[in-house]
């Protein structure tokens, strides 16, 4: 089995993202990947939802901060979900939390899209 | 004060990998172990090996270009005090920079680079890099007791 999986599905407008394992430097193409395909397909408004996430490095973390900025020019944002308390920490640790929204559970997140309109 | 005299010369415990990403998870889970078995709670052995993550990652990155040949040696060190581990490689030179990263300003600059540091510096107590004779040496040290 793969140490870590990702898999994707459109939801209420949102494009989200859940990630399941260990996401370290050896993984994390993947993960841009899936991500800039997201992009690509003109979805502003990302949801990762971590809850079966184990693990996370500055790998990851970086891929995340590296599209911020254009997502969020385009109108929509990249949100965070689920985490459990050892990934949310290492977000903490960086300082993750005073840039991004991380929301407890997925109903709620996307809830917190919905005032957003991507521009066109 | 704590010094690093308490560790012995030798470490308790090397191993030598290859500069290959894929052995980066058997290096997170084998430094959890050791410092499991040596006394450290789980949170933190799970962070100290993160900060091995990290500064392993940095060196297959940075210092060989993911050149799968390049050796890492991993050396720990035990004592009652606290967990020494010494990571030595050779390529180029590590360029840490001593500027504190804000995430804020890295997302407006688009840069990436210094997250991992950054982790090591705030989950470790002291971290060093120093090179000599060609052996480049990242210096990692947790004492037993919070920061």
């Amino acid at each position: 089995m793969k140490s870590f999986q990702i898999r994707s599905k459109m939801i209420s407008g949102v494009a989200v993202l859940y990630l399941k394992g260990h996401l370290d430097a050896h993984q994390v193409a993947r993960f841009e990947k899936e991500l800039v395909r997201m992009i690509k397909e003109n979805n502003f408004n990302i949801l990762i939802n971590g809850q079966e996430l184990s693990y996370i490095t500055s790998a990851g973390m970086g891929i995340i901060m590296g599209y911020i900025d254009e997502v969020r020019e385009k109108g929509g944002d990249i949100k965070l979900c689920a985490l459990n308390e050892r990934v949310q920490e290492t977000f903490d640790l960086v300082g993750f939390t005073e840039i991004y929204d991380f929301i407890a559970d997925e109903q709620a997140a996307l809830e917190k899209f919905s005032s957003i309109h991507p521009k066109a | 004060m704590k010094n690093s005299a308490v560790f012995t010369p030798r470490p308790d415990f090397s191993i030598t990998i290859l500069s290959q990403t894929q052995l980066l998870k058997m290096v997170v889970e084998l430094t959890r172990h050791i410092a499991t078995l040596f006394q450290f709670p789980i949170g933190e052995a799970q962070k100290i090996s993160l900060a091995i993550d990290e500064a392993v990652t940095n060196v297959i990155k940075h210092s060989y270009h993911n050149d799968p040949k390049g050796e890492i040696g991993i050396d720990f060190f035990l004592a009652p005090e606290g967990m020494r581990i010494l990571i030595r490689y050779r390529g180029l030179a590590p360029d840490i920079s001593d500027e504190e990263v804000n995430i804020g300003r890295m997302i407006k600059k688009k840069r990436k680079g210094g997250l991992g540091v950054k982790l090591m510096k705030t989950i470790m107590d002291s971290v060093t890099y120093s090179t000599t004779d060609g052996e480049n040496r990242c210096e990692m040290i947790k004492w037993r007791t919070a920061k």
